[in-house]
């Protein structure tokens, strides 16, 4: 009480002011910076945005129809000659068929893991603080350090896994020598590092499921499954929708770990897109096309992103 | 209206700020320029992260402002990946005024203006201490765009225990090296003894798949053809050396784990050290680690060899960018750099091998392994000019690239070395057709 009534005349005075003609001495000039202020507040990230994502967008709409073989900057138009070229590119459809099992492995995988950790550490337990933040430290760590202990733990003749598979009398598995193995081996490692991401989102979301409602439904007699898949997974719905869509976004995205862990090998088989782009544009020095290619990958998320949007607000109008 | 102030006006000066502070902050990304206060002429050399390096470039830098007043070289670090970091630093016009660059990617910066002519800074004795290899590095029909500094090549590392337990006494002199046949035989034995494998091969990424193609030489064929620009992986000797490293991996004398793509760096080394192999063709850059974990207990034997000799092309030159404001100054400073005194010196406190064919082991002066050094330089000599030339060339990049491709398919089995052959053709003549 004491509080609304200190600020309450405060907020009179400055809304009321009668508009006489005759303002009080810097009433204009104060109320000129008024307005400003926000704009200096959003200036710096306005700029941030100009400058490091809509230019570069452009910049890289623009490159997509240039055939810029030898430096960035030097290009010439050539239409739509690098869309065009994906066409007989026989590496596109292996890396586009990678990303999908890549993608297929590591979304549902890590969201499923995240949202049972995070299930299983929304309640008291001792030093669940700490298995919090010990899932979370793999999502913090360098991609390129991740995927360097991962080469060597993971290495065939001299990883501590294949050691550990030999000392219980099993046989050593080519984990990154064998192009199925390879692969297996990359979504396990990413799952790893994403795992805490989701784990904390959901986390977020459980603490604002209501308790009453699994209190309700308890003293109704459901059982816990029924309570989680009635009550807690609906409301759970738009958190898995956005980390639906930022899975896809980060495993469309996934570079360091696969370049350092595999070089895209054995042969082809984990190129992914976003390295056949890298490819393209710094081991090649085709500028336009990797421009182009990267544009597909915007396409390919957007369309996924909008779907998935659309499905969401389905299941929401049908709740 | 005197109580709502022109929203255009606000508009207004939030877009003059903006201008301003992007003026600002495009100014400071602007690299303080290459014309300091007072007209000292700034020039930047980028190097690798190699602390020795640094300071030695470094010294040579401050006896270059000594002797050049006005003037002022600081030495930076090329970071992240090379082609990626240099592409964008030369759209922006901020590249460095000296880079240090492997011979591998100089070629497409030589053909495509990114690189200056420094030919009028270098004097002419330096053509005659340069053999005709090293020298082509940087040397092209219109100019001179790099010169070699040091290098580096492969020569055959064993394990001293595992060669007495099979009575093999490894040849010593170039002419004695083991031909592909008499190392397979060794090979084999090697592998009873590890109980793992025989040997490995220096792979370090997939930019080193290059390291392979000594190979192709060895047997008489060539990566590209006599012009430097038709691939040549398609003769019966270049398929033949990829039928040999089929070998390797067929009869379990090496591990699929040592790839080109392998990661984690350098496995072959590791497996050296860990007694998984008891042999590995590999460059200098190991015999640190083998002095402190495996010390006196290995040695050195050539390159091995076939129907002709050849061993990896490794090292650094020094280019000048066009991003130079100062050309005539940045060439001058390479001239310093690759004069026989200071590369005596750099080599020495590097552990580097010298680019120049006058020095030797004793001028340089290593503080340890002289003979091993001394191997290796003359292992130097065994770099053919072709190879030299293909690797040199403009396409290189994205040809190892595709050979790195391939080989993994065929080195793995998953193509034979004729099939390997073929799509190793194709993919190479869509990159030199493009």
């Amino acid at each position: 009480m004491s509080l609304r009534a200190e600020t309450a005349p405060v907020r009179t005075t400055a809304s009321t002011a009668p508009p006489t003609g005759g303002l009080p001495a810097g009433g204009g000039a104060r109320r000129s910076r008024g307005r400003f202020v926000p704009y200096v507040f959003i200036g710096p990230a306005a700029l941030l945005f100009l400058g490091f994502s809509l230019v570069p967008i452009i910049t890289a709409i623009a490159l997509s129809f240039q055939d810029s073989s030898t430096s960035l900057g030097d290009g010439t138009w050539v239409g739509g000659k690098n869309f065009v070229d994906m066409g007989s590119d026989p590496l596109i459809g292996t890396a586009l068929r990678n990303t999908l099992v890549f993608t297929l492995g590591t979304v549902p995988t890590s969201m499923a893991i995240g949202l049972a950790l995070a299930v299983a550490l929304n309640r008291p337990l001792p030093g669940r603080s700490v298995f919090r933040a010990l899932f979370f430290v793999p999502m913090v760590a360098a991609g390129v350090v991740v995927g360097v202990i991962m080469s060597w733990i993971f290495n065939g003749d001299y990883g501590v896994v294949n050691n550990l598979l030999e000392a219980l009398g099993l046989g050593r598995v080519p984990w990154l020598t064998a192009p199925g193995w390879a692969m297996a081996t990359l979504v396990v490692v990413v799952v790893w590092t994403r795992i805490g991401f989701c784990m904390v989102i959901y986390l977020g979301a459980l603490q604002s499921v209501p308790a009453e409602l699994k209190e309700a439904a308890a003293i109704d007699g459901a059982s816990r499954w029924v309570r989680f898949r009635t009550i807690t997974w609906p409301l759970l719905r738009p958190t898995t929708s956005i980390l639906l869509i930022l899975n896809v976004v980060f495993s469309l995205q996934a570079f360091d770990v696969i370049y350092v862990m595999t070089g895209g090998g054995p042969g082809f088989s984990t190129t992914v897109l976003i390295q056949y782009v890298f490819r393209s544009a710094f081991i090649d020095a085709r500028m336009g096309y990797a421009a182009a290619l990267g544009l597909v990958l915007v396409a390919i998320l957007l369309v996924f992103t909008l779907l998935r949007q659309r499905a969401n607000r389905k299941a929401e109008e049908m709740l | 209206m005197p109580t709502r102030p022109s929203p255009q006006l606000a508009r207004r000066g939030f877009l003059a700020l903006a201008g301003i502070s992007l003026t600002g902050a495009l100014a400071a990304c602007a690299g303080g320029g290459t014309t300091g206060r007072g007209g000292t002429k700034h020039i930047r050399l980028s190097t690798w992260n190699i602390p020795t390096d640094i300071t030695s470039y470094q010294a040579i830098a401050d006896e270059f402002v000594a002797a050049h007043p006005g003037t002022s070289v600081a030495v930076e670090v090329t970071t992240g990946q090379f082609h990626q970091w240099f592409i964008t630093r030369l759209a922006a016009d901020l590249a460095p005024d000296v880079i240090r660059i492997t011979p591998q990617q100089i070629g497409r910066y030589a053909a495509n203006g990114s690189l200056v002519d420094i030919s009028g800074a270098v004097p002419a004795d330096y053509r005659k201490d340069y053999s005709d290899p090293f020298w082509a590095i940087g040397a092209r029909d219109d100019g001179v765009y790099g010169v070699f500094q040091h290098t580096d090549n492969f020569i055959t590392y064993y394990n001293r225990d595992v060669m007495e337990q099979i009575g093999v006494t490894p040849p010593q002199a170039l002419a004695d090296a083991w031909t592909w046949d008499e190392f397979l035989d060794v090979a084999k034995e090697v592998k009873q003894v590890t109980g793992k494998y025989a040997f490995g091969y220096g792979w370090s990424s997939p930019e080193t798949a290059y390291r392979w193609l000594p190979l192709v030489h060895q047997n008489g064929g060539a990566f590209l053809g006599e012009d430097g620009a038709t691939p040549s992986m398609d003769t019966p000797e270049a398929i033949d050396a990829l039928a040999f490293g089929r070998k390797w991996y067929a009869e379990g004398l090496a591990t699929t784990g040592n790839l080109s793509k392998s990661g984690g760096g350098d496995v072959s080394r590791n497996l050296f050290l860990t007694g998984q192999i008891g042999m590995m063709l590999n460059n200098p850059e190991s015999i640190a680690q083998l002095d402190t974990d495996m010390p006196d207990n290995w040695g050195t034997a050539p390159m091995i060899r076939n129907v002709g000799e050849a061993s990896d092309l490794g090292g650094n030159a020094l280019a000048v960018t066009k991003s130079s404001k100062h050309p005539e100054l940045a060439a001058e400073l390479v001239a310093m750099i690759t004069s026989r005194s200071k590369m005596q010196q750099f080599c020495h406190d590097g552990n580097w091998l010298p680019a120049r064919k006058s020095l030797d082991a004793k001028d340089i002066g290593y503080a340890a392994n002289t003979d091993t050094m001394q191997r290796f330089i003359d292992q130097g000599t065994t770099i053919p000019l072709s190879m030299v030339k293909a690797e040199s060339g403009e396409y290189f990049s994205s040809l190892n690239a595709v050979f790195a491709d391939y080989l993994d398919l065929c080195l793995l089995g998953q193509l034979s070395p004729k099939e390997a052959s073929n799509q190793m053709m194709e993919a190479m003549r869509s990159v030199t057709a493009s």
